[in-house]
């Protein structure tokens, strides 16, 4: 192996080219290519359907692909490096609890399961269940929790290993906004503190787009866009807008802002006025142009398109080529 | 290389699962207890308190060969009937008491798991493939054994009480039921777990895999019915060499299970 292989082995957790994966002549995966670096917080989003769980599987070898370039995880190649990750890696997907054990013992038995004696196991599952706030019912069935509580030590399972690479699956489903909250504060600081990479999939584009540092849209088998939330959303999302609000009592027009430079069009709503402008490089002037106007003004920005703008324009538009391609 | 402690946790977890579902242990212990302990009370009371209703039997005794029933002095004909209820008659049900067993905690465990969407969890741990197979059947044949040895032992005590009086001595347990006990219970629980396991990766859920691995009883209660006819009577020496036969078959299937054993197969056969 070369220097520069082993450097890139260091710093990618994941690295996929080429994945392809049919579930007899349908494709559920039709190529799809993949960087995700260590440390990262990535999303991977999609339609119900997409990909994303047959993804994950064959990303911790619990499925083979049908025909991929490079999978390595870790630095190990897939799948005959699978047993050399599964320590390494803790996943919460949509499965279910032992509801007949307590939470503790749930806890313990996968602790053991990634090498913990019976003692440091006990030890390591109370330390999760603690940070969770359900220490104080560990030795209760889980059968009896909500599914909010539920979902906590579906996560806590999946980092009971204290793995590199976690994949919570939607995360914060049935979690109320403290927890979620909670949660994404807990990933964001587990992933710059201890270097651990998050391979996550939901649904919730707002916290994906709060929490992630890269995200991938996955849609007909095919990787659509990858790249920061706002890579992604302006790449995506071609339209430019500056948002113009003017002070209480203040008389802004219309006209008065299609006059400005660079802007196109105009929509106004709740006494702001939401003006498109022909590119980013014309921002600039418009807002210059903007606050020179005669009318005290509360704000003028560029209003960023956001995640979900650009989730919504992506995953409507089916590459059929990129499909065919790959059969 | 099988880590011991990793699949005894599975194996931990997995009885805790199985003594703790109602549903599961209900009509496992009722249904073996009614066989093991009201059949043979019922028969030795009714031997005891109505000698006279042996006549009715004359035909059944006659249909065992003379050597089946040692020479015991003053072994009269409800001792004869008594002796034969006890140690052929009922043998039948020790097979397929633990086979019984086997069968439904095998595929609670497996099937059952792919069912209540538990399995998949496991499947992404560092278990290898093989420590989960092993733990997986040893979670199901232990305890199958342990309960067929259990009401042997509760059956040893019946007998004693009630069937030594009209036999004239203590004759049980005799030798080939020693050896029903020690080598054909094991071998047989084994082969059938380990065919509910393989049914298992593919079935969807556990009354697939308990209707598909329950047709393998079929020839056990074949035996069992030529046995209670008198056609068959298994000695110590033919039940050694059954079991023989069923621990080469054991060690087949075990072989083609953790060989054939692929996570990939398990998930695409998830619900």
């Amino acid at each position: 192996m070369t220097d520069g292989v082993a450097n890139l082995d260091d710093r990618l957790a994941v690295e996929v080219r080429g994945l392809t994966r049919f579930f007899g002549a349908v494709p559920a995966l039709a190529g799809v290519d993949l960087e995700i670096p260590r440390g990262a917080v990535f999303g991977l989003l999609g339609p119900n359907g997409a990909g994303k769980t047959t993804t994950v599987r064959i990303l911790n070898g619990v499925l083979d692909a049908t025909r991929v370039d490079t999978l390595r995880v870790l630095g190990h190649d897939l799948p005959e490096g699978a047993s050399e990750i599964r320590p390494l890696v803790g996943v919460q997907t949509d499965t279910n609890l032992y509801d007949r054990l307590t939470a503790r013992d749930n806890l313990s038995l996968f602790a053991r399961f990634y090498g913990l004696d019976a003692a440091a196991a006990a030890r390591r599952a109370d330390g999760l269940l603690d940070m969770f706030g359900l220490l104080p019912r560990a030795r209760e069935r889980v059968e009896r929790f909500s599914k909010g509580m539920k979902q906590k030590m579906l996560i806590a399972r999946a980092l009971v290993g204290s793995p590199q690479l976690v994949y919570p699956g939607e995360p914060t489903a049935g979690l109320d906004p403290e927890a979620s909250h909670e949660l994404m504060s807990y990933i964001r600081t587990v992933s710059r503190a201890e270097h651990t990479t998050f391979f996550l999939t939901s649904h919730r584009l707002d916290e994906m787009e709060d929490v992630c540092t890269k995200v991938a849209v996955l849609a007909g088998g095919v990787i659509r866009a990858q790249g920061s939330p706002a890579e992604v959303a302006r790449a995506a999302v071609p339209r430019v807008r500056v948002r113009v609000t003017p002070a209480p009592g203040a008389v802004l027009t219309a006209r008065m802002l299609l006059a400005l430079p660079g802007a196109t069009g105009m929509d106004a709503a709740d006494g702001t006025f939401l003006v498109d402008v022909a590119s980013l490089s014309a921002v600039p002037g418009f807002v210059r142009a903007a606050v020179a106007l005669p009318v005290d003004l509360l704000g003028v920005a560029e209003e960023a398109p956001t995640l979900q703008e650009a989730y919504l324009a992506l995953v409507g538009t089916p590459s059929d080529d990129a499909v065919e391609a790959a059969r | 290389m099988i880590r011991l402690d990793r699949v005894r946790a599975l194996l931990a977890k997995d009885l805790a699962e199985t003594f703790s579902t109602a549903q599961i242990m209900g009509p496992l212990v009722v249904v073996p207890l009614m066989i093991i302990i009201g059949y043979p009370v019922g028969f030795l009371l009714a031997l005891q308190s109505a000698p006279g209703a042996v006549d009715g039997l004359k035909d059944f005794i006659g249909s065992f060969p003379v050597s089946a029933i040692p020479a015991i002095p003053g072994l009269t004909s409800a001792g004869r009937a008594a002796y034969i209820g006890v140690v052929y008659l009922f043998a039948g049900f020790f097979l397929i008491v633990p086979t019984m067993v086997s069968t439904v905690i095998a595929a609670n465990s497996f099937a059952g798991e792919k069912e209540r969407r538990t399995l998949e969890g496991l499947l992404y741990t560092p278990l290898s493939d093989a420590e989960l197979v092993i733990g997986k059947i040893a979670a199901s044949f232990l305890p199958a054994v342990m309960f067929a040895w259990v009401c042997f032992a509760i059956y040893t005590g019946i007998v004693d009480v009630l069937g030594a009086p009209i036999v004239g001595e203590l004759f049980f347990p005799t030798a080939n039921w020693w050896a029903l006990m020690v080598l054909l219970v094991p071998t047989v629980s084994l082969f059938m777990v380990a065919t509910v396991v393989l049914v298992s990766t593919k079935a969807r859920g556990f009354q697939e895999a308990n209707a598909i691995g329950g047709s393998v009883v079929l020839p056990i209660i074949g035996v069992v019915a030529a046995q209670v006819s008198g056609i068959m009577v298994l000695s110590a020496e033919v039940i050694a060499v059954v079991s023989f036969a069923f621990a080469f078959l054991d060690a087949g299937l075990l072989w083609v299970i953790v060989r054939a054993f692929r996570r990939s197969r398990v998930v695409s056969y998830l619900p």
